[in-house]
C-alpha cells in the first residue's frame, strides 16, 4: 500500500492532545462537533487517530506560508 | 395575515405528523356534500365552500371568526374517510416500518444490544448534524435480516412495495403442483448419470414419513405439513414452494402500526409524542380553507372552481359511494375497487406527478395542479413566491451608450424618473423645495406623485390639486418626489453572475426612452447595446441609500474580487485612441492639444514639449501625462511590447494600450485604484476615456475591406506556400497508402496521418499569415487594434488577408457527411486537404461553395457549444450559490455556516480580501514595496525616517577581514 502521508501534496496531519483541543475550542467558542470533519478511513488520517480525536492539518499556503486547520475524526 | 398585526418572533418550529384527533378538533366543519353552491349562488352548508371555511366574496362575513374577506385567513374543515388510506408522502417510511417491525407483536425486530447501538449512533449523527436517514436505514437493514421476531418468535416475511401505495407480504407456501414436482424428482434426471430414481419406500425411509402417507402425498390427496415438506425437499433436492403475495390493506397496516411501542420508534429516529406511525395512514382528511382554493367568477357569470376543490369533490363522491356500498353489503371485490379508487383520489390530491399513477386530469385534459405541484419547482411556492418576489420602484428598458456620462452615472429617461419616487421628510429647511416639487405636479419632471400627512393619510398629487396641495405641505409631511440628478439607484443586468452585476449609479435625468451608461461599465455587466435591457431599482430608505453609495457605487467596484485587479478600464476605441496618441508620440499644436484635453478637467496646457519652426508643440505622451497622479512612478511592459516608464506622473516613454489603461488588470488604472483612491481611479478612467475618444477622432479611425488587401505578388507567395503544403499532404497520404507511415507513440497510423496533415496545414496557414502580415503597415487599423489589444488578434488578420485555414468539428478535420466522403463532390476515401474542410481562401477573397459549407459546419459547432455551455454553467452556478449561500465570515475571521460549524478557520487561509491584496503565481505580495510606502507616509522628513530605521553600521576597525563583510553589505 502506498503511504500517502509521504506524498508532497499531502499536508502534515498530527493528532493533538486534549489541552490543545481545549485551547482551540475556547479560541473559537465552539463545540468539538463544530470543527470540520475528517473521515477515520481517510487515507491521509494518521494511523493512531481514532474517532473523536482532533487532527491538526498544517499545509503550505501561498499567502500565509503555513495554514493550520483542525479536524474532528469521525467514522 | 392582516396588516394590523404586529410581527412576532418565531421561537421554534416543530415538524411531525398530525394526530387525526387534532384535525377533527381544529376543523371548522365536517364536509359531507360534494356540491359547492346552491341554485341561488349561496354556499351549501357542510359543502366544500361552507362559509365556516372562510370567505372570499367581499361583503360576506366568516361564520367562524366573524371577519370579512381579506382579514379572515380561512379555516380548515375535514372529511371523515370511509376507510383508511395511505398518505403517499410517507410511502417510503411506511415501507421501512413494515420491514423493520414484527408482523405479530409490532415490535422493532432488533434485540436490546442492537437497539442501544443504533440509539448511540443516532445521538452521534445528531451532534454532527449529519443525515439521520443513514442510521435509520442501517437499522432497518439490520432488522430485515432477522427471520424471526426476537420477542414473540413469529416468522417474518418480506414486504414488497408496489409504488406508490400498495404493500404485499411475500410468503413461501406449498406449491399447488407439489405432487407433480415430487414425482418428477423421484424419477430422477435422465441426462445426469449419478441421479437414481427414488422409490416411494426409500423416500419414506429417508424422511421418516409413513409409507401410506407418502403415497397420499404423491397422489396429491394430502398436503404435507411444513416439516414434512422440508424433509422431502432435502431428500429429493426440489423446491416445493411458490411465492404467495398477500396484500396488506391500509386498515391492516394501521392496526399493525398502532401496536408499535413508543420506545421502538425512537430507535428509528421518530419522536412518538409528535409522530405516531399510524398517523401516516389517513382516517380523516383535512380540507384546506376556501381562501387557499378560491373560486373565480368568469365573465359570463359562471363559477370556475380551483383544482383542489375539484379534487376534493372527487374524494367526497367516492367516499360517499364507498359508504353506501358497504352498508348495502356489496361484495368484497367491489369494496376493494372503491377503496383503491379512494386511495387514488387522496394520492393525487396530494401529489399529481407520481410515477406509475396516471395524473388526474381536468375535463380539458390538463393535469390538475394539486398540493405538491403548488410547492414544487421554479414557479412553486418556495422558489417562485417566497425566494422570488416582484418588487415596486423598479424599471426596465433598453440600454444605450453615452460617453459624456461619468462611469458612476446612469442616464434615466424622464418618464422613468417621474414614476420612481424618493421619500422626502419635510422639515423647515427643505420646506420650500418640497413645496416646489408638489407644485410641479405628477407630470412635470421634478415633481411629486404622493404626499403623506402626519396623520398617515396618503394623498395623490394630481394636475388639478397640485397647486393647492403645495400650499398645505408643512414640516412633518412626507413628499414622494421624482428622481432627480444625483439620486442613488441600483442598476442590474441579468444574469447576475458576480457582484459587479448589481451596482449603484447616480441618476442623470435625460430625455428619450433608454437607460444611458458609460461604455467602460460594459465589461462588469457584460452588456452591449444590441438590444440589451437592464433593470433599475429606486432605493426607499436612508440606510439603503447610504449603503449603496458607500459600498455599491461603480467606483467602489473597480477592483474585481475574482482576480484582485481592476475590471473596469478603457475598452476598444479608448485603447486604440491612447495607442494612437502615445505610440509614435505625435506632436500637436496648441489648438489641437486643447481640443484633445477639452473633455477633461485640465483647462490649462502644461509647458510645451518643444518648439518646431518657432511654434510650440505638445507631444501625445505629455498630454496623456496630464491625467496621471502627479507623483506616480511605474514601469511595466506594454501590450505592444515596449517598456513604459512613468516618473513623477510623467509618461517618459512607452505606449499606453490595453495593459496600461485597459480593464482586467491595466497597470495604471490598477495602481491608481490601489495606491491613490477609488475616486482618483474613477477620475482617471473617465478622463482617459474622454481623451482617447478625442484623440481617435483627431486621427480618424476606420476599417474597410481594402485595409486587408495585399499586393498580388504577396498573394502569389501565399498561394505558393499553400500549394507547397498540399504537396506535403499528398506525400504523407502516399506514404500512408504504401503502408510506410510510422505511427507516433500511443496512436494508430490513421491518427498519426490525421495529426500530421493537421500540423502541415496549420503551418501553411501560419506562413500565409506571416506573408500577409509583412505587407501591412504599422498604421493599418487592424494591426493597431490587434497590437494595442483593443480588439481582434493577428489570427483574425491572417484569416482576413491570408487563409482561413482548417475547419474542425470536435477537434478533428471534417469527416462527416456521405459514406466515406464529406460531400458528393469528392471521391470516396479522399484524404486530401480540401476534401476535409481546409479553407484555402481568405475572408477578403471569399470562400468557394464547398469551403463555405465546411466553414458553416465549424461555425455551427461553436454556436451549439456556447448554447450548451451557458445552460450548463447556469445550473452549476445555481448549485454553487445554494451550497455557499449560508456561509458567512464572522468577526473573528472564521467562515461558518448557519449552524456555527467552522468551514474555514481564517477566511481564505490568510484572512485577506482579494480586492485589497493581489498576488498570483508570478507576483507574490510585494511586502517590501508596501513597507517602504508605509514608512514614507509615516515620516514627514528623511531625518525622522532615518532616526526610526537607525544608523547604518559604521565600518569596523577591528580587523582587516571585517572590511570585506562591510563592503558586501552596501556599496557606499
Amino acid at each position: 500500500m502506498v503511504d500517502v502521508s509521504q506524498h508532497e501534496l499531502v499536508p502534515d496531519h498530527t493528532v493533538v492532545d486534549d489541552e490543545e483541543i481545549e485551547d482551540v475550542l475556547e479560541e473559537y467558542d465552539i463545540k468539538k462537533t463544530d470543527l470540520p470533519k475528517l473521515q477515520r478511513l481517510d487515507p491521509a488520517a494518521p494511523d493512531e487517530a481514532s474517532v473523536g480525536d482532533v487532527v491538526r492539518v498544517t499545509r503550505d499556503s501561498r499567502t500565509t506560508d503555513q495554514a493550520v486547520v483542525y479536524r474532528l475524526v469521525v467514522d | 395575515m392582516s396588516s394590523q398585526q404586529t410581527p412576532k418572533t418565531i421561537g421554534s418550529l416543530n415538524f411531525g405528523l398530525m394526530d387525526p384527533e387534532e384535525y377533527r378538533e381544529m376543523s371548522a366543519t365536517k364536509v359531507i356534500t360534494a356540491d359547492t353552491y346552491d341554485d341561488d349562488g349561496f354556499p351549501i352548508d357542510m359543502g366544500l365552500m361552507d362559509p365556516r371555511l372562510g370567505v372570499i366574496d367581499p361583503g360576506l362575513e366568516c361564520k367562524t371568526c366573524g371577519k370579512h374577506s381579506g382579514s379572515c385567513n380561512g379555516h380548515f374543515g375535514h372529511i371523515e374517510l370511509a376507510a383508511p388510506v395511505i398518505h403517499v408522502g410517507f410511502n417510503k417510511l411506511i415501507r421501512r416500518l413494515l420491514r423493520g417491525t414484527c408482523r405479530n407483536c409490532s415490535r422493532l425486530v432488533l434485540d436490546e444490544h442492537e437497539r442501544d447501538e443504533f440509539r448511540d449512533r443516532l445521538t452521534r449523527t445528531r451532534e454532527l448534524q449529519e443525515d439521520l436517514n443513514d442510521v435509520t436505514k442501517a437499522a432497518i437493514r439490520q432488522a430485515r435480516k432477522k427471520d424471526t421476531c426476537p420477542f414473540c418468535g413469529e416468522v417474518q416475511y418480506d414486504i414488497q412495495h408496489e409504488k406508490p401505495t400498495t404493500y404485499y407480504e411475500v410468503q413461501q407456501v406449498l406449491s399447488s403442483e407439489f405432487s407433480q414436482r415430487i414425482v418428477a424428482a423421484m424419477e430422477g434426471d435422465e441426462e445426469e448419470e449419478d441421479s437414481q430414481p427414488v422409490s416411494p419406500q426409500e423416500l419414506s425411509d429417508k424422511t421418516g414419513i409413513a409409507a401410506s402417507r407418502v403415497q397420499e402425498i404423491i397422489s396429491g390427496e394430502f398436503r404435507p405439513r411444513e416439516e414434512d415438506r422440508k424433509a422431502i425437499e432435502k431428500v429429493l433436492d426440489v423446491d416445493l414452494t411458490e411465492e404467495d403475495m398477500n396484500k396488506l390493506m391500509p386498515s391492516d397496516i394501521r392496526d399493525w402500526f398502532e401496536d408499535i411501542p413508543d420506545e421502538d420508534i425512537e430507535v428509528l429516529g421518530m419522536v412518538a409524542e409528535r409522530s405516531r406511525p399510524e398517523w401516516m395512514i389517513l382516517t380523516v382528511l383535512p380540507v384546506p380553507p376556501v381562501t387557499a382554493r378560491p373560486s373565480i367568477t368568469l365573465d359570463n357569470g359562471q363559477r370556475s372552481e380551483d383544482d383542489l376543490t375539484h379534487k376534493l369533490v372527487d374524494i367526497i363522491r367516492i367516499n360517499q359511494r364507498f359508504m353506501e356500498n358497504r352498508e348495502a353489503g356489496a361484495p368484497q371485490l367491489i369494496i376493494e375497487d372503491l377503496w383503491e379508487l379512494l386511495q387514488y383520489h387522496v394520492t393525487t390530491f396530494m401529489d399529481n406527478e407520481i410515477s406509475g399513477t396516471p395524473p388526474a386530469r381536468h375535463r380539458s385534459g390538463r393535469p390538475l395542479k394539486t398540493l405538491s405541484q403548488r410547492l414544487k419547482g421554479k414557479e412553486g411556492r418556495f422558489r417562485g413566491s417566497l425566494s422570488g418576489k416582484r418588487v415596486n420602484f423598479s424599471a426596465r428598458t433598453v440600454i444605450s451608450p453615452d460617453p459624456t456620462l461619468s462611469l458612476n452615472e446612469v442616464g434615466v429617461p424622464d418618464r422613468v424618473a417621474s414614476e420612481m419616487t424618493q421619500t422626502m421628510n419635510v422639515n423647515e429647511r427643505n420646506l420650500e423645495e418640497a413645496q416646489r416639487y408638489v407644485a410641479n405636479g405628477p407630470e412635470a419632471h421634478p415633481g411629486a406623485n404622493y404626499v403623506k400627512r402626519p396623520d398617515g393619510r396618503r394623498l395623490k398629487v394630481t394636475e388639478k390639486n397640485c397647486e393647492e396641495l403645495s400650499e398645505k405641505v408643512e414640516p412633518g409631511w412626507e413628499v414622494s418626489r421624482h428622481l432627480i440628478d444625483g439620486d442613488i439607484i441600483i442598476f442590474n443586468r441579468q444574469p447576475s453572475l458576480h457582484r459587479m452585476s448589481i451596482m449603484a449609479h447616480e441618476v442623470v435625468v435625460m430625455p428619450y426612452k433608454t437607460f444611458r451608461l458609460n461604455t467602460v461599465v460594459c465589461p462588469p455587466y457584460n452588456a452591449d447595446f444590441d438590444g440589451d435591457e437592464m433593470n433599475m431599482h429606486a432605493l426607499q430608505n436612508e440606510e439603503a441609500r447610504a449603503e449603496a453609495r458607500v459600498l455599491m457605487r461603480v467606483q467602489e467596484q473597480i477592483l474585481s474580487p475574482r482576480f484582485g485587479e481592476n475590471i473596469i478600464g478603457a475598452i476598444q476605441d479608448h485603447i486604440s485612441g491612447t495607442y494612437l496618441l502615445t505610440h509614435e508620440n505625435p506632436h500637436f499644436n496648441e489648438t489641437q492639444a486643447l481640443d484633445l484635453l477639452r473633455a477633461t478637467r485640465i483647462d490649462e496646457l502644461p509647458e510645451p514639449s518643444g518648439t518646431e519652426d518657432g511654434t510650440p508643440y505638445w507631444t501625445g505622451r505629455d498630454l496623456f501625462s496630464e491625467l496621471l497622479p502627479d507623483d506616480m512612478n511605474l514601469a511595466f511592459t506594454s501590450e505592444a511590447g515596449d517598456d513604459v516608464v512613468i516618473e513623477d506622473g510623467q509618461l517618459l516613454e512607452g505606449t499606453i494600450d490595453d495593459s496600461a489603461v485597459g480593464g482586467f488588470g491595466g497597470e495604471i488604472v490598477d495602481t491608481t485604484a490601489k495606491m491613490y483612491s477609488k475616486t482618483r481611479a474613477r477620475i482617471l478612467i473617465n478622463e482617459v476615456a474622454s481623451l482617447a475618444m478625442r484623440s481617435i477622432m483627431h486621427f480618424g479611425f476606420s476599417i474597410g475591406i481594402d485595409d486587408e488587401s495585399i499586393p498580388e505578388a504577396a498573394e502569389e507567395h501565399i498561394q505558393e506556400a499553400i500549394d507547397n503544403a498540399y504537396e506535403r499532404v499528398q506525400e504523407l497520404i502516399e506514404t500512408y497508402d504504401r503502408g510506410e507511415l510510422e505511427s507516433l507513440p500511443g496512436r494508430t497510423v490513421d491518427e498519426t496521418l490525421e495529426m500530421k496533415i493537421m500540423q502541415t496545414l496549420g503551418k501553411a496557414r501560419d506562413s500565409a499569415g506571416d506573408i500577409a502580415e509583412d505587407h501591412f503597415a504599422d498604421d493599418n487599423p487592424a494591426v493597431v487594434m490587434a497590437e494595442s489589444g483593443a480588439r481582434g488578434s493577428l489570427l483574425n488578420l491572417t484569416q482576413m488577408a491570408g487563409c482561413v485555414g482548417q475547419q474542425a468539428v470536435r477537434g478533428e478535420r471534417i469527416n462527416r457527411g456521405y459514406e466515406d466522403r464529406t460531400l458528393s463532390h469528392f471521391k470516396q476515401d479522399d484524404l486530401s486537404a480540401d476534401a476535409h474542410g481546409f479553407v484555402e481562401a481568405s475572408y477578403r477573397s471569399g470562400l468557394d461553395p464547398k469551403e463555405f459549407f465546411f466553414h458553416a459546419m465549424g461555425g455551427r459547432e461553436g454556436l451549439v457549444d456556447t448554447a450548451v455551455r451557458t445552460s450548463k454553467s447556469g445550473y452549476l452556478q445555481r448549485r454553487l450559490i445554494n451550497a455557499l449561500s449560508e456561509l458567512e465570515t464572522q468577526y473573528d475571521g472564521t467562515v461558518r455556516d448557519t449552524s456555527d460549524t467552522i468551514v474555514q478557520f481564517e477566511f481564505g487561509e490568510d484572512g485577506t480580501s482579494p480586492v485589497r491584496v493581489s498576488s498570483d503565481e508570478e507576483n507574490s505580495v510585494d511586502v517590501e514595496g508596501i513597507a517602504d510606502r508605509v514608512l514614507d507616509e509615516e515620516f514627514q522628513s528623511a531625518e525622522q525616517k532615518q532616526e526610526f530605521l537607525g544608523e547604518r553600521a559604521e565600518p569596523t576597525n577591528l580587523s582587516e577581514h571585517a572590511d570585506d563583510w562591510w563592503m558586501a553589505e552596501g556599496d557606499d
